[in-house]
């Protein structure tokens, strides 16, 4: 048995589409928490509002947002995993195949930025990662579209041997600078060190995790719990328009490097768009988000 | 839904009536917009009014929302319409001096507000900024009865000018009043004012990482 083009091509197709129609359970239970403790009035409304329409939207089938956001797929390799066919081409035709035939239709997003023309395909889309991680007979794969309003704002400075207070005034200084042009309550993933691409793969990692798990280290999950009272006190609140839930965690990874410091943050919107599951060698789907 | 009760407005607002409005106010919207998400529109809508030619669909003292629209379509009038959002206003900075002014807009919109320069903008032609929420489509959309004309069709649907007839649209927020204040300005201000504190506050344990 092995993890063939087909499964791989239906599997990917999937998850995009599931993940254009709700938003992950963790978040919802970070609404319901933010709303027993956000004392803004517009704000309480504003959280309401999106608790209420995330919920429409998973009931009716219809979609989070109007912009579907470019496909984007994160995707481990157990090191017992048999591929069988293109898994790269897979994805790529099963995306073609579901532009085609989604309802309600897609807008196009997949743009050329040479030449800012806009489609449904495009070199390197959809964007993939690959991970080869442990022993498992699966590939665990991630789809996580990203759209202008939240994939914007995100950065990557490097430090020169920084203290730990140094680095976190970088991060709060890149939060300050994206205000709540993100559509707050935000995710907000922090990549230190390695080096650059390697710090913003870990930040986008960050972003992935599920509200509510923190990070094993205690010195980074102290450091996430500060990270996140801290933002929430800058005040820029739901949408940018007040108050105190402007993310619902800050997520941080480390990688050991050298004496210069890659501090990358990213953000996703407060839908945090992301579906998951494993395909076994078997031919067994595991549904995880 | 907790929070004040939306004030009730039909579009397009006199000037008066959007000078009447302060920020924070929440708004249920009926009545006429145009709306739009294209850079390449908003480019040639400023070509357009700087060189004094009317647009395709009239947009005098009118709404104009930064919204992608999705709705049927097999080139002839618009269809049903299947969904609307709003996007980023701040990309669009660098246009929207010119449109307020030169339209003589009393209502604009979308998310993330816009800046100093259309805030000055909209106190001399009485506009106000509505901040939709973003990601919030399947109720946002239910307050769009209908996408009524559309314009510009060599670009693609969510570019054009698309004019939409709402009927209970948000709750929205006044994010901008037509007085000079704008909440985004406000809280930019406010958190540069109290990040040095905030940071102070922190207090990690403060690991000298000099090289060994």
């Amino acid at each position: 048995m092995a993890i063939t083009y087909e499964l791989v091509k239906e599997v990917t197709a999937n998850l995009y589409d599931w993940s254009l129609r709700r938003i992950p359970e963790s978040s919802k239970a970070e609404f319901r928490k933010a709303l027993a403790t956000e004392t803004e009035p517009q704000a309480r409304q504003t959280l309401a509002f999106m608790l209420d329409s995330a919920e429409r939207a998973e009931t009716t089938g219809k979609f989070l947002c109007s912009d579907a956001g470019v496909p984007s797929y994160s995707i481990k390799i157990g090191s017992g995993a048999r591929m069988e066919g293109d898994i790269r081409q897979a994805i790529v035709d099963g995306f073609a195949e579901l532009t085609r035939t989604i309802q309600p239709p897609l807008l196009r997003f997949v743009t050329n930025p040479l030449t800012n023309e806009r489609s449904f395909h495009g070199k390197d889309m959809p964007l993939v990662s690959w991970d080869l991680v442990g022993e498992g007979d699966y590939l665990d794969i991630t789809c996580a579209p990203k759209a202008l309003g939240g994939g914007r704002w995100a950065a990557v400075e490097i430090l020169v041997s920084p203290s730990l207070g140094e680095i976190e005034r970088c991060i709060l200084e890149i939060v300050l600078r994206a205000g709540g042009q993100h559509c707050p309550p935000v995710v907000i993933g922090v990549g230190i060190g390695g080096t650059f691409d390697h710090a913003a793969k870990l930040s986008k990692d960050a972003t992935l995790r599920p509200f509510g798990e923190r990070n094993p280290e205690p010195m980074v999950a102290e450091m996430e719990e500060r990270l996140t009272r801290a933002v929430n006190q800058m005040g820029f609140g739901p949408m940018g328009v007040g108050g105190a839930t402007t993310t619902f965690g800050v997520h941080v990874e480390y990688a050991s490097g050298h004496g210069f410091t890659p501090v990358a943050v990213s953000f996703n919107c407060w839908i945090n768009r992301r579906t998951r599951a494993r395909i076994y060698n078997s031919g067994v789907v595991e549904r995880i988000e | 839904m907790t929070g004040s009760s939306p004030i009730r407005l039909s579009l397009p607002l006199t000037s008066e009536a959007a000078r009447a409005l302060k920020v924070g106010d929440v708004v249920l919207l009926d009545g006429d917009a145009v709306a739009t998400v294209g850079m390449p529109t908003q480019k040639r809508m400023v070509a357009e009014v700087e060189a004094g030619r009317e647009l395709p669909l009239s947009l005098r003292d009118g709404a104009f929302f930064h919204m992608g629209v999705s709705y049927e379509d097999d080139g002839g009038r618009p269809g049903a319409v299947h969904y609307v959002n709003p996007t980023t206003s701040s990309r669009f900075n660098h246009l929207m001096p010119t449109l307020i002014r030169g339209l003589g807009l009393t209502a604009t919109g979308g998310k993330g507000g816009l800046s100093q320069d259309s805030v000055d903008a909209m106190r001399e032609v009485g506009c106000v900024y509505f901040s939709f929420v973003g990601g919030a489509s399947a109720l946002l959309s239910e307050g769009v009865e209908a996408v009524t004309d559309c314009a510009w069709r060599d670009l693609i649907m969510q570019f054009r000018l698309n004019r939409l007839r709402l009927s209970g649209f948000g709750p929205v927020i006044v994010a901008i009043d037509a007085n000079g204040n704008s909440i985004y300005e406000r809280l930019m201000t406010s958190a540069r004012e109290r990040l040095p504190e905030i940071i102070r506050s922190l207090d990690p344990t403060e690991h000298d990482n000099e090289t060994h």
